[in-house]
């Protein structure tokens, strides 16, 4: 953080309107802190186990997809949407890996953004410099959102250079919108937990602390809340000689109830996006099947399909920066 | 006295040259000789001789020989050792066994017909054969119906009788001369057949079935068919009267059989009725098969008339149910007359409704309107 403060301090243009330099100190901020993340050990280990993952079902993908090939239909099926979907048991699929892992990726960027500065002092001492007090929270997560968006992409794009290499067969203008997409999602549910962990690293003065807060939110949304959902469900469950219309409501109630999970958000709609045959992820009735013949859907209509579920990652995500933002705002920050 | 010596002498030597020139004469040196001279057969039968031609004499005799008194409708022929023969040469004292086959032609007076066998100028052998009964060569094919009528999908079957009168069983080609895209087959013993056996004197029923081409027009059509031999035919006149086929095609005026349409919302799609017949089409009825929910109106919902040829759009209102889940329906439009009908089945494919994406965009934007209020009060620029 030091250099920071002596870059700040001997800006040589003095006659540089405030709003300029205010950006320019901004921007000094993120580079450094991403310069930070990619030179920790942490998030070393962190990339290191998203990569293998990724390598392992990217492999499996494909030779599940050799197997597969003669089969089927290479145009109509979107073949290539198949690396990231496809797994042949040993291992699951990525964005189901994702899904599992990518919460991990996000609390280890974030629980200790603010509490370790608090603690090592240079809080105090970059906060006594002329920048406004919510550019240290936004620019710190900024560049954490850099960071994922970057190692997602560098994902996504590896994926897709060795599907090429592997199939040679290339994607369809729609399956590379569609991997952008999901690639898109993926950052933003990441997202979500590093705004958690941030709001954790706001709150407690322990960086372990934060980082225990974040992972027990994680382990409880992963194995505890769909053991307490399944018990809920369980005792609302109408008998099987129900009316339809109460049959239908549980139905609506389950998967209404089970949209609370943000692991439960982020795999529909990634499996949305990554698969165009699937057109409905709640309940049917008869009428709404009737006539209804199976076809991939276009890209739009996918996303429209998703778009619940999309808005409420992107909404949780934001409230949760305006949660640690308001944290940070009024917190007592006085030098050790 | 010496003039009458002298007559008696003349009288003498020109008996002595007459008795000379008897001895001389051929008939003696060449024999003709077949056994059954007159022969009794009816008209179409052939007849073999077998004639051995004798040598009296004691040198080799060589003649022509050739048949004479027979009408050109009859065929003959001489044979011998599988040769045509027109002279023949005989040993002294042998014979020769040559063969004369006769044709009685078919259409033949009864009565008796004399010819010769005339071997050079050295003899002659008549013959004469007995036609028992006036022969023919007609031959019948007739029809109690032989007119038609008919559209241009049904089968026309003609129930035709064709008669052999010659004299003998007669194996007839059956066969009929018709534009392209008509077919005609024959079932003499109701199985398709092109030829069929007919015993003399017999008659056998044959039944006919046409088709016309699926694209004729209305009119009267004449389909000449036949049955023939090497020697008789027979040709009857088969009459198809096409009252024109009922033909109806339901399209869009591009050809598109698939559409969008939003959940809830109506979507109007122009059909084209054409008429593809070659009569009138009235009453024309127009309805659809659709999913449940799903709501389908015509306008109009019938036609009285569509002349032949012409083509009338009508236009469907499709209203989809409103909680269909997005990507491809079917729906079935079917026009009909009580002749005929068509039907195409439409593929329409839902897109949901922007309207619950937009309030997730204002809560989006709610948020991010709080995000921005926050960074105003605290930030302190």
């Amino acid at each position: 953080m030091n250099c920071i403060i002596v870059f700040l301090k001997e800006d040589p243009k003095m006659k540089i309107k405030n709003t300029d330099k205010l950006r320019y100190a901004f921007r000094a901020i993120v580079f450094k802190e991403m310069g930070d993340h990619f030179r920790n050990k942490r998030m070393l280990i962190l990339f290191g186990i998203i990569l293998l993952t990724c390598i392992g079902s990217l492999y499996t993908a494909i030779s599940g997809l050799k197997n597969a090939t003669p089969a089927e239909e290479t145009e109509s099926s979107f073949f290539f949407l198949k690396l990231f979907t496809l797994s042949d048991g040993t291992l699951p699929a990525y964005f189901v890996f994702i899904s599992f892992l990518g919460p991990l990726l996000g609390i280890g960027l974030g629980f200790d953004t603010i509490n370790s500065e608090q603690n090592k002092g240079t809080l105090s001492r970059m906060l006594a410099q002329p920048i406004p007090r919510d550019y240290v929270l936004n620019a710190k997560f900024t560049a954490a959102l850099l960071v994922i968006a970057i190692l997602f992409f560098s994902l996504s794009f590896l994926v897709i250079g060795a599907g090429l290499i592997a199939l040679s067969i290339p994607p369809t203008a729609e399956e590379f919108m569609r991997i952008m997409c999901f690639t898109f999602v993926s950052v933003i549910y990441v997202a979500l937990w590093l705004n958690l962990s941030v709001y954790f690293s706001v709150c407690f003065r322990q960086p372990t602390t934060a980082a225990l807060a974040g992972i027990a939110v994680w382990l409880f949304f992963t194995v505890f809340a769909p053991l307490l959902i399944n018990l809920i469900l369980k005792t609302l469950e109408p008998s099987p000689y129900a009316p339809p219309y109460s049959q239908y409501a549980f139905q609506q109630f389950q998967f209404a109830i089970i949209q609370l999970i943000p692991n439960e958000l982020y795999s529909q709609a990634t499996s949305t996006l990554l698969m165009p045959t699937i057109r409905n992820l709640g309940p049917l009735t008869i009428e709404q099947i009737q006539g209804a013949i199976p076809g991939p859907l276009p890209l739009g209509q996918s996303i429209l399909i998703v778009w619940p579920q999309l808005t409420g990652m992107i909404a949780v995500t934001m409230a949760c920066f305006i949660l640690s933002y308001l944290r940070f705002m009024r917190k007592e920050i006085r030098s050790r | 006295m010496s003039d009458h010596h002298l007559s008696i002498k003349t009288g003498l030597l020109f008996l002595i040259i007459l008795l000379g020139s008897l001895a001389e004469t051929p008939a003696k040196t060449l024999e003709l000789y077949t056994p059954f001279t007159k022969i009794s057969v009816p008209p179409g039968e052939t007849v073999n001789y077998p004639i051995d031609i004798i040598n009296h004499d004691s040198i080799t005799r060589n003649c022509t020989i050739y048949v004479s008194g027979l009408s050109s409708k009859w065929e003959y022929s001489l044979r011998a050792d599988g040769w045509n023969i027109n002279e023949v040469a005989v040993l002294p004292g042998e014979k020769k066994t040559i063969t004369l086959q006769v044709v009685v032609p078919f259409e033949i007076n009864k009565g008796n017909y004399n010819f010769r066998i005339i071997a050079g100028n050295l003899t002659v052998m008549p013959l004469s054969i007995n036609v028992s009964q006036k022969g023919t060569l007609r031959t019948e094919f007739t029809s109690d119906q032989v007119n038609m009528q008919g559209h241009t999908a049904s089968t026309f079957t003609f129930r035709t009788q064709l008669k052999n009168f010659t004299g003998e069983k007669q194996s007839f080609a059956l066969s009929s001369v018709v534009p392209q895209g008509w077919s005609v087959i024959f079932k003499p013993n109701y199985q398709q057949a092109t030829s069929v056996e007919i015993e003399p004197n017999q008659s056998k029923e044959i039944s006919i079935e046409v088709k016309p081409p699926h694209t004729i027009k209305a009119g009267k059509y004449t389909i000449p068919v036949s049955a023939s031999t090497g020697s008789t035919s027979a040709l009857l006149n088969l009459e198809v009267d096409i009252t024109g086929n009922y033909s109806i095609e339901l399209t869009t005026p591009t050809g598109l059989l698939s559409s969008s349409i939003i959940a809830g919302k109506q979507k109007k799609i122009d059909l084209t009725i054409r008429n593809s017949g070659s009569t009138d089409l009235h009453d024309i009825q127009v309805n659809s098969s659709k999913p449940q929910g799903w709501e389908v109106s015509f306008e109009p919902d019938s036609i009285p008339i569509i002349p032949a040829g012409e083509a009338m759009t009508i236009v469907a209102t499709v209203k989809a149910y409103e909680k269909a889940i997005p990507g491809d329906y079917t729906i079935g439009f079917n026009a009909q007359t009580p002749e005929t009908k068509s039907n195409i089945s439409y593929r329409l494919s839902v897109k949901t409704s922007l309207l619950w994406g937009w309030l997730g965009i204002i809560i989006l934007l709610g948020t991010t309107g709080g995000i921005i209020f926050l960074f105003r009060k605290y930030g302190r620029r």
